[in-house]
């Protein structure tokens, strides 16, 4: 770092204070941390985008099992590619901060576990988050007899409307009701 | 409003495969940013703030606003007014976001809370965040007391004639050399009143201590209520089994590559037990009569011989007190003798002990009986824990009011000498329970048997003795206003040894799934027994024990509370405050008044309850009605479909007609049931 590291304009900060849940320090921080993945040309531009990979190797991100669900969800890139520029990346850590509102943070724990991008979470996305929470071992994942029992126990619980899927407002129906998501739904650098 | 932000278009977003045209698009926005610009300033950036879109789109909106927010107001002429108001609101907002930021900086243990966090998971923080918190109650106490009490004390005057020297024994008791410093009771004399500026000590020693214990019941009552809220009243609800809260209970901040796999191993053991929970309750109800018959003697035999350890502990323990004070004559802490003085220590070193061996047998005996979920097996044992250790605490209160102030000179201080005795033995054993229960534990798990494991860290038995600790604290501030001194050294080393030994001797309990209502049972314990058990003891004590003659500031007086008397009988002779001793003879001291305000908290709390059922009711109305639509929506759907492949099958007989022709049956409202 060093010479090279840019700072961010004030103005630049200000708006980045105002639109996200993040503070000062934070911003700052995620600055640094964001320009360490950026090779030395890159630097200097704002817009530029670190690949998924990269982002994935944090190490606050390393070890979890939503990481690439989690870039999806948050890159803006064109192509789709799970790239993050810096503004994705501080939305991302806005909607995993402390202070980031129930609604924001249930917003997008349903787009991260819906896996289909569909907008609802279907029979098969329910499938893929309970397999992506208990690992794919074979001494901790479920049977298929279990696991249908299991996923009918979850609609038969927060399927409202009896369609057969959990749409947003079910999801966020059901959140209000699990107290330990917002502390746990949060990402610190 | 909400609602609505969420349609907000993006491709993935919910209702993204709807595919809005363009000009749907730019309807959406421009009701969004009409809506936001209406609003006032702070909850206009709140409400951007949260608009679940990125960051790039919030901008755009954001500069939309802006724009029309300006083009408003240019029709309206800018006066200095509206100008040195917007100033003042930026000056504002500035320095609000200084202080928010600064106030972050403060906060002690951020980075340490961080790791343990990413380790051990959002369960075992709570631990620490309680411990914390209990940090800041005791800080603000001593902080207080010291100020209020301790420093006039000191500064009018200062010198205190030693009786005896300093032997570092007094350390572990507090008696001898600490008897006559501020620490204690005894300390304090009323008489320097006459002193230059005048210092009412009767006063303010009362007056301290009756605001620092109303700061710590409200401040007990708003968190318990916010928390009870939070945790307990919107999860109860029709059919709800629990399975998202496991779902939902995912620990983003987990960082350790160990403890993610340990996380989604439990995970899976939980949604597992889930499932069979059910069939469990099935084959519980099912049982054979002569099982549960067997269920229900095994349950008595333990509450029985529970119940039993504990009255067989208190009667131990006051017979020791009893027999203590004949074998040493005069602890009152002006005997010269050693012996006599670390005799002291016999007794906290029991209580001690009881509470570190009792538990232990009361977890076998959990182990004996059979509870159909681990939930309850949980709470019983919290409750034996509770049942022993308030049983302990008051039997020691029941002999140190009852006994202690017609047989010691100077009996407050004697009280708090016990106490302070008490809290200190209490850290000991806990260090030595740290090293012992779990360093040792996990040398004989890995080493020796290694059947046994890595324990787990108890965040149930840690809790517990953090309130205990509190509940002598609490307990001790009338009788030594300097304790949470001893407090605040104690929960800051224990939090340090904790973070230590569960580094290197724990790993994560593999229950964790309530933490945040076992949070608010903790602070319910906190709150019913022990804070309102210390205070109906401080109570009693100012309201109709009488202080001793010796020493202490209340000397002479009947009772402590006397002095608010004598106090008021002078503001009477002021001209012009007539009314203060009018409110205090006449309402303060008149039954009728508290007759009233109970009768209004029993009509307001019975009206509550009347709301909340009227709204329980509509709930369920409600929940009938999105059923019921839901069943529309399914219907309306299926005939929809069932219409389309009549017409597509019909185009398919007549392919020249194809173009021609809609998918869409024109007179399709006719086919509708007639109750639509």
């Amino acid at each position: 770092m060093g010479a090279t590291a840019t700072k961010l304009p004030k103005d630049q900060l200000s708006e980045y204070q105002e639109l996200t849940f993040l503070s000062k320090q934070e911003i700052l921080l995620a600055h640094k941390r964001f320009t360490e993945l950026l090779n030395r040309n890159e630097r200097q531009q704002l817009s530029s985008r670190v690949p998924m990979d990269k982002i994935c190797a944090l190490p606050e991100l390393k070890s979890n099992p939503f990481r690439k669900r989690i870039c999806h969800v948050f890159s803006t890139s064109d192509t789709q590619d799970g790239s993050i520029s810096f503004e994705d990346f501080l939305d991302l850590l806005s909607a995993f901060s402390d202070s980031a509102t129930l609604e924001i943070k249930s917003h997008y724990a349903f787009r991260i576990f819906d896996f289909d991008d569909d907008g609802t979470l279907d029979y098969g996305d329910l499938e893929k988050l309970v397999n992506c929470l208990t690992g794919e071992s074979t001494d901790t994942r479920l049977t298929s007899e279990e696991m249908s029992q299991l996923i009918n126990n979850i609609l038969e619980e927060s399927d409202i409307d009896k369609d057969g899927t959990v749409n947003l407002s079910e999801f966020q129906h059901v959140i209000s009701r699990s107290p330990d998501f917002v502390s746990s739904f949060k990402i610190v650098l | 409003m909400m609602r609505r932000m969420s349609l907000f278009p993006h491709g993935g977003t919910p209702l993204g495969n709807l595919e809005l045209t363009r000009d749907e698009i730019e309807n959406d926005t421009h009701e969004l940013v009409s809506e936001l610009v209406n609003l006032p300033t702070k909850a206009r950036r709140q409400a951007i703030r949260a608009l679940p879109i990125s960051f790039h789109e919030r901008r755009y909106v954001r500069g939309r606003v802006m724009s029309l927010k300006h083009s408003k107001k240019n029709r309206t002429l800018p006066t200095c007014c509206t100008d040195c108001h917007q100033q003042t609101s930026l000056f504002f907002r500035r320095f609000g976001a200084g202080v928010a930021a600064a106030r972050k900086r403060l906060v002690i243990w951020q980075d340490a809370l961080k790791e343990i966090g990413g380790r051990f998971g959002t369960s075992v923080l709570s631990y620490f965040r309680f411990l914390k918190w209990l940090l800041v109650f005791n800080i603000i106490s001593l902080l207080i007391n010291f100020c209020f009490i301790a420093i006039p004390q000191i500064v009018h005057s200062p010198n205190i004639t030693h009786t005896v020297n300093f032997r570092g024994l007094e350390l572990l008791t507090g008696a001898g050399y600490f008897n006559q410093t501020v620490f204690f009771y005894g300390g304090y004399n009323s008489n320097i009143t006459a002193a230059q500026p005048p210092y009412n000590m009767q006063l303010a020693y009362f007056f301290t201590i009756a605001a620092y214990l109303v700061f710590c019941g409200v401040s007990l009552i708003y968190s318990m209520a916010i928390s009870f809220q939070k945790n307990f009243v919107l999860v109860s609800g029709p059919a709800y089994s629990g399975t998202w809260r496991l779902l939902c209970s995912w620990d983003f901040s987990v960082v350790n590559e160990k403890a993610i796999q340990n996380h989604k191993n439990n995970l899976a053991v939980q949604l597992k037990e889930t499932l069979s929970e059910r069939l469990q309750r099935k084959a519980a109800a099912s049982a054979p009569a002569s099982t549960v018959l067997k269920w229900l003697a095994l349950y008595l035999l333990a509450w029985t011989l529970c119940v039993g350890l504990a009255v067989g502990s208190c009667a131990g323990i006051y017979f020791l007190q009893s027999h203590q004070d004949e074998l040493v004559p005069g602890i009152s802490g002006f005997t010269d003798d050693l012996n006599a003085e670390a005799s002291t220590l016999i007794l906290p070193v029991v209580v001690s002990l009881i509470n570190l061996i009792v538990p232990l047998i009361f977890s076998l005996v959990n182990k004996m009986e059979h509870y159909t979920s681990p939930r309850t097996n949980i709470y019983i044992g919290i409750a034996r824990n509770v049942l022993l250790k308030i049983s302990i605490l008051g039997i020691l209160c029941y002999y140190w009011l009852s006994d202690v102030p017609y047989t010691v000179s100077c009996w407050e201080s004697f009280v708090g000498q016990s106490v302070y005795r008490l809290v200190l033995v209490d850290f000991i054993f806990c260090l030595l329970g740290s090293f012992f229960g779990e360093f040792l534990r996990n040398i004989i798990g890995t080493k020796c048997i290694p059947s046994l494991g890595v324990p787990e860290f108890d965040i149930a038995t840690n809790v517990l003795n953090l309130i205990y600790a509190q509940t002598l604290a609490w307990i001790g501030i009338y009788f030594s206003p300097l304790l949470p001194i001893i407090q605040v050294i104690k929960l800051f080393i224990i939090f340090y040894l904790k973070r230590v030994s569960l580094s290197m001797n724990c790993q994560p309990p593999k229950h964790t799934g309530r933490a945040a209502q076992m949070q608010t049972v903790y602070v319910a314990l906190l709150f019913f027994p022990s804070f309102v058990g210390a205070l109906s003891l401080v109570a009693y004590t100012v309201w109709s024990l009488k202080p001793s003659e010796q020493c202490g500031p209340f000397r002479g007086l009947d009772t402590p509370f006397r002095a608010v008397h004598q106090w008021i009988a002078t503001v009477r002779e002021i001209p012009g405050s007539e009314w203060a001793w009018w409110i205090f003879e006449h309402v303060l001291r008149n039954e009728l008044f508290f007759y009233l305000i109970t009768l209004i908290v029993l009509v307001l709390t019975y009206f509550l309850w009347q709301v909340t059922q009227g709204r329980k009711q509509l709930i369920r109305t409600l929940r009938e009605q999105i059923v019921n639509e839901g069943k529309d929506k399914t219907f309306l759907l299926n005939r929809l479909q069932s219409i389309q492949k009549q017409s597509r099958a019909a185009a398919a007989f007549s392919p020249q007609e194809f173009t021609e022709r809609t998918y869409f049956n024109p007179n399709w409202m006719n086919t509708l049931p007639l109750e639509m």
